[in-house]
């Protein structure tokens, strides 16, 4: 079983790609399962084309629910998990997802699955959102970055954090990619040891799929972009590597855009 | 960086307390149930009621403003609180939580006192201040009145930092002196005719404990002789109405026993510059032996003339041990011996043993 969390920039892309590769492996038969981290719970949705209960929610009502309160089947067989968490401004998402990927990993067989995907929100602002790599329920994290100067900015934060904590990362995934920025990503990656794992363009199909509630890969399965997507899935599950990453000072970061203007 | 790895009391609790001087009815703490257990089961032997929110995990997760609005809903229809105190956690403030947000939903903001305060946010005397500053806010007491206290409750720290059990890394616990053997040492400088300086440098209601060290070396010189000097925080005009109470019933009591203060060094919050004064008239006139009671390290004559320290705590033992005081008693805990709806001098275990020295 291979289990890999997804860290990155808010916005980013990160649950997008998530249920996309979700997708695409679920359909050569991989038994995968997609558990959204986010306190919003919309990693699934596209899985599933509604939103399905929290986890935590379910737990407020009925403290040990078994597996079918919490799971459902989305497209091509991956089966959805949502953690959830408070409302914005209240509570703790962090403690949140402590006690929801414990009872989770608790209740639901991990093993079972040839690949579990975590989505996780943001950067790992606080120990609560570092537990999934953390405490080994996932074996490497993978960062997600545009070319983008603060999206590069919070994967080189997220290596900071691995760093200190000692998790491992498998390589970076490089979205809403395109020709002239992949060199600052390249540098970047080249600079923190770190692969790039595959690349997908920005993509107006994907924001339309998503307004339907769909996963491209559901939607358009033989675009050019779903295409990508299929690859970047067999890149990240075929991949063996990874590593406690390095990062570097910001005005190395900074460096990365100055050398190339 | 120095860090204090022992125990040490708690801001939340100073806040609890000081929101009992300031007569409030119900204290609400916004936490787990077992929250300040101990200071909470203290407070309602003095008549407070005491409540928590009883968070769960399920409340840190997803806030719970709501039902702490809730709870002071319930507290409203329970106990018809003239004044509520509300306090919050670790676990309230670590993750937000709007103490006046809750107050104002439940629609009783005008009459609660909300103190932003946990166990984490650094002295205990924070707390206190937290909880005064409000009470100033709200018209409770003046800023001057505030001002007063605070000015106190900054020289308590630094006087803790510096004499008191927070100067040192690790302060062991250990026994006092046994209280017989010193008041065979207090007897004999009666006996012999010598001065016997008696200092009440005692905090709020621990006094009642204090004040019955001085009514038993007045007795035992009564019979025996020497002569008697008493210093005692006891101005009844100074700090909140509570404490100036306190501080009338203890001179009533020392009237009716004919005990006669020679000078009020202070209020019975002001401990650490009432200390001070002690000391200065101390070091006037040095006696043959002082006997000081409440918060000795307060009143730094150790060394200077004979001492013995009365105090409570095996840790604040160990630290007047180390600071020099010549012999050092132990009494039994203050706060659960002073506590209580019907305020009076308590027994302590050195007056008990000076009387017995007596034949009483």
């Amino acid at each position: 079983m291979m289990a890999i969390a997804l860290y990155g920039k808010g916005g980013i892309g990160k649950s997008t790609l998530a249920s996309n590769i979700a997708a695409a492996l679920g359909s050569e038969g991989i038994r995968t399962i997609l558990v959204g981290c986010d306190p919003k719970a919309d990693s699934t949705i596209n899985l599933l084309g509604r939103r399905i209960q929290p986890l935590l929610e379910v737990m407020r009502n009925e403290k040990k629910p078994p597996p079918e309160r919490f799971t459902a089947i989305g497209f091509n067989g991956v089966v959805c998990v949502e953690i959830g968490g408070p409302e914005p401004g209240v509570g703790c998402a962090g403690r949140g997802l402590i006690i929801g990927i414990r009872y989770l990993s608790e209740m639901l067989d991990l093993e079972k699955f040839d690949l579990a995907i975590f989505d996780v929100p943001a950067d790992i602002v606080c120990g609560g959102l570092a537990v999934v790599v953390k405490e080994g329920y996932a074996e490497r994290a993978l960062i997600v970055t545009s070319d983008e100067f603060m999206s590069l900015y919070a994967a080189n934060n997220l290596c900071r954090g691995f760093m200190s904590i000692g998790a491992k990362v498998g390589g970076l995934i490089y979205n809403k990619a395109s020709k002239s920025g992949m060199r600052y990503v390249a540098s970047f990656s080249q600079r923190v040891g770190l692969p790039i794992l595959g690349s997908v363009p920005l993509s107006q199909e994907i924001k339309i799929a998503e307004t339907k509630r769909k996963t491209l890969i559901e939607m358009s399965p033989f675009s050019n972009i779903s295409s990508k997507l299929i690859s970047l899935a067999h890149s990240i599950y075929e991949n063996s590597f990874s590593m406690v990453p390095k990062w570097i000072p910001v005005d190395d970061l900074e460096g990365i855009f100055l050398e190339s203007a | 960086m120095s860090v204090i790895i022992h125990p040490r009391p708690s801001p939340t609790a100073a806040a609890m307390y000081t929101l009992r001087d300031l007569d409030v009815d119900v204290i609400v703490i916004h936490g787990p149930s077992g929250c300040c257990f101990r200071p909470a089961r203290l407070l309602e032997k003095d008549g407070v009621k005491v409540v928590t929110s009883a968070l769960l995990e399920d409340d840190f997760v997803f806030g719970s403003e709501g039902k702490l609005a809730k709870i002071l809903r319930r507290v409203e229809d329970l106990f018809k609180p003239k004044l509520i105190g509300l306090v919050g956690s670790c676990a309230s403030m670590i993750i937000g939580e709007d103490l006046k947000k809750a107050a104002r939903e439940a629609g009783l903001l005008h009459k609660t006192i909300c103190c932003y305060v946990h166990s984490g946010s650094g002295d205990n005397t924070v707390g206190a201040i937290v909880a005064l500053k409000e009470a100033a806010s709200m018209g409770l007491i003046s800023f001057s009145e505030f001002e007063r206290q605070k000015k106190m409750l900054e020289m308590a720290t630094m006087l803790e930092r510096t004499r008191g059990t927070a100067r040192g890394e690790y302060i062991d616990n250990r026994q006092g002196d046994p209280p017989k053997e010193v008041a065979r040492k207090i007897l004999g400088v009666l006996s012999s005719g010598g001065m016997v300086t008696c200092v009440l440098n005692a905090k709020k209601e621990t006094a009642f404990l204090y004040a019955d060290v001085i009514l038993a070396i007045y007795e035992a010189s009564r019979r025996l002789g020497g002569r008697i000097q008493v210093l005692a925080n006891l101005a009844p005009d100074i700090g909140l109405p509570r404490v100036r109470s306190y501080s009338k019933q203890i001179l009533e009591r020392f009237w009716r026993e004919g005990v006669i203060v020679d000078s009020l060094t202070g209020g019975l919050d002001e401990y650490p510059l009432a200390g001070e004064r002690a000391k200065d008239l101390i070091l006037q006139s040095p006696p043959d032996l002082a006997v000081i009671s409440g918060i000795p390290h307060a009143v730094p004559v150790e060394g200077a003339v004979r001492t013995v320290a009365v105090s409570v705590g095996s840790r604040a033992v160990a630290n007047l041990k180390i600071l020099g005081y010549d012999y050092v008693v132990g009494e039994r805990d203050a706060h659960q011996l002073s506590l209580g709806r019907d305020k009076e001098i308590r027994k302590s275990l050195l007056g008990d043993a000076i009387r017995k020295g007596i034949g009483r």
